[in-house]
């Protein structure tokens, strides 16, 4: 998935998103990433929901009117590929709305988004494991695939976007360039075991986790391998940050 | 620890089977694809089944563990399924996103073999040292390839040096592809979109299989990989997908609560029960 320039597709997401900052004068934010999405994936616009406690997604950012219609028309039908992405949490991507069998997956969206304008929806969870937070949506007037690249960037932007989230919910602080380091599998057992220990939700025990880590200056998957191996708690007096 | 059966001969893998013994195999193989492909019904779950053929890998193909890696958008190897869920195995192949036989069949789209690990200190030192001390002699890796595009890789660890007989090899190639038509499963020729669809979805799933490991490892006071082992079995006890049981455990259903409070810390027997008789 690494393309001609050499770099992969969160490096590449992260300097275009950088690159949209400085050029605009304004801080990395989410509404700097949905318009960096758009300018570089070829699409018409971008719509950041975010998953509330309730279990209702809230629309955070629309870069036009379609997008946010396609989301509000999602909510009020009860379905659609934005819903679809849970409880699996992957992905779902739909090149071509105007298509039997996407009218028979989703018989009351797919009319009205069609009519709405929109010919391709692309829903890219924000999600670590069970931990839901947000979808990122790419919508396009006329229908057609993703590239290859396309399609790599599309998650790295939802990856990007995650950290984001993460990140504005836990407090000002610097993004880490590395990013959430969710490949590696200790970082989810070690999430798992701290929400033991404190009797707090994974998402809460992931930002713990996350803080501690940051407030140490050690790599995230690192400090998680201590969690696992037993080296480190976070419920005995002062394993908390 | 391992469920590979132990060779005949301290000379490892006997390269020179009878044909009886072959025949014994090809049957074996046989049963597992009709075993695998009856667990790729509708709803099937895509880290039992992918748990199923490593195991199975480690039974027909006469290898210590087996492991099976699949790559994230980044081209990032993460594990899904392996044979040993033992923690010194598992970094293992974590080891090879920076080197190793699954990266190198990754980036290549061939085959890697090491018959003799011995010999791969200046290839993957780090691999190479690691996998000594895990116990391992010899390693494989084949690429798991869909069209022209390569998604993972299947990992082979042998106790004793010596070269994958051919037959294996070829076993070892079906069920790599056996993999690939589980993980994506629609037949007809199909964009990347949908490919991404089904990879994402395969790896958020083993996502939520950690996430459940930790906490109920946390709670039953027992390791990473027991606690794997302990939600299997009550898996299989209670005739339930390994990733729904995950879901249930993290959202702290009551019908998990006997899991959680009586620990059902026993569940070799319900493992050993369920795991086919070794051939003679």
């Amino acid at each position: 998935m690494t393309s001609a320039d050499g770099i992969g597709p969160g490096r590449r997401v992260r300097a275009w998103v950088a690159e949209r900052a400085a050029n605009t004068g304004r801080p990395v934010s989410m509404s700097v990433l949905c318009e960096t999405a758009m300018l570089r994936l070829g699409i018409s616009g971008v719509t950041l929901t975010i998953e509330l406690p309730a279990g209702w997604p809230e629309t955070r950012h629309a870069t036009d009117g379609l997008g946010a219609r396609l989301a509000e028309l999602q909510l009020t039908v009860g379905e659609g590929p934005c819903l679809d992405v849970w409880p699996e949490g992957g992905p779902v991507l739909v090149p071509t709305l105007d298509e039997a069998a996407i009218q028979h997956r989703w018989p009351m969206f797919t009319p009205l988004a069609v009519e709405a304008g929109a010919g391709a929806l692309f829903a890219l969870p924000m999600a670590i494991g069970t931990i839901r937070v947000g979808v990122l949506a790419l919508h396009r007037v006329r229908a057609g695939h993703l590239t290859a690249a396309g399609v790599a960037e599309s998650l790295a932007f939802a990856e990007l976007a995650l950290q984001l989230q993460l990140d504005q919910q836990a407090g000002p602080r610097t993004t880490e360039a590395a990013g959430l380091q969710l490949h590696a599998p200790q970082v989810h057992q070690a999430t798992g075991m701290i929400s033991a220990q404190l009797n707090v939700s994974l998402k809460e025990a992931f930002s713990r986790l996350r803080a501690r880590a940051f407030a140490d200056q050690r790599p995230l998957a690192e400090l998680a391998a201590d969690v696992v191996a037993r080296r480190l708690r976070f419920d005995t007096e002062g394993g908390a940050s | 620890m391992t469920t590979g059966q132990t060779p005949q001969h301290s000379t490892g893998r006997t390269p020179d089977r009878t044909e009886e013994a072959t025949i014994v195999t090809d049957e074996r193989l046989l049963d597992t694809f009709v075993e695998l492909a009856d667990t790729l019904t509708d709803d099937f779950d895509v880290i039992d089944f992918l748990h199923l053929l490593v195991e199975r890998c480690v039974e027909l193909l006469d290898v210590e563990a087996a492991g099976l890696l699949l790559a994230d958008e980044h081209g990032h190897l993460r594990l899904m399924a392996s044979s040993n869920e033992h923690v010194r195995v598992l970094e293992l192949f974590q080891l090879q996103n920076d080197e190793g036989p699954c990266l190198e069949a990754f980036t290549t789209g061939a085959r890697v073999s090491s018959a003799d690990l011995g010999d791969a200190a200046t290839r993957w030192p780090r691999f190479a040292r690691a996998a000594t001390v895990a116990g391992f002699a010899a390693v494989d890796a084949l690429p798991m390839r869909l069209r022209s595009q390569v998604i993972g890789a299947l990992n082979l660890f042998h106790a004793h040096a010596g070269a994958l007989p051919a037959t294996a090899l070829r076993s070892a190639q079906a069920l790599v592809d056996v993999a690939t038509i589980g993980l994506l499963q629609e037949r007809a020729i199909r964009h990347q979109e949908v490919i991404t669809e089904q990879l994402q979805t395969a790896l958020n799933s083993r996502v939520v299989i950690e996430q459940a490991k930790g906490l109920v490892a946390e709670r039953l006071g027992v390791t990473t990989d027991v606690a794997f082992t302990t939600l299997r079995a009550y898996a299989r006890g209670n005739n339930q997908k390994l990733g729904d049981l995950a879901r249930l455990v993290i959202a702290g259903h009551a019908s998990t609560r006997d899991l959680l409070d009586s620990g059902v810390a026993r569940p070799k027997q319900a493992a050993r029960q369920r795991r086919a008789p070794k051939p003679e």
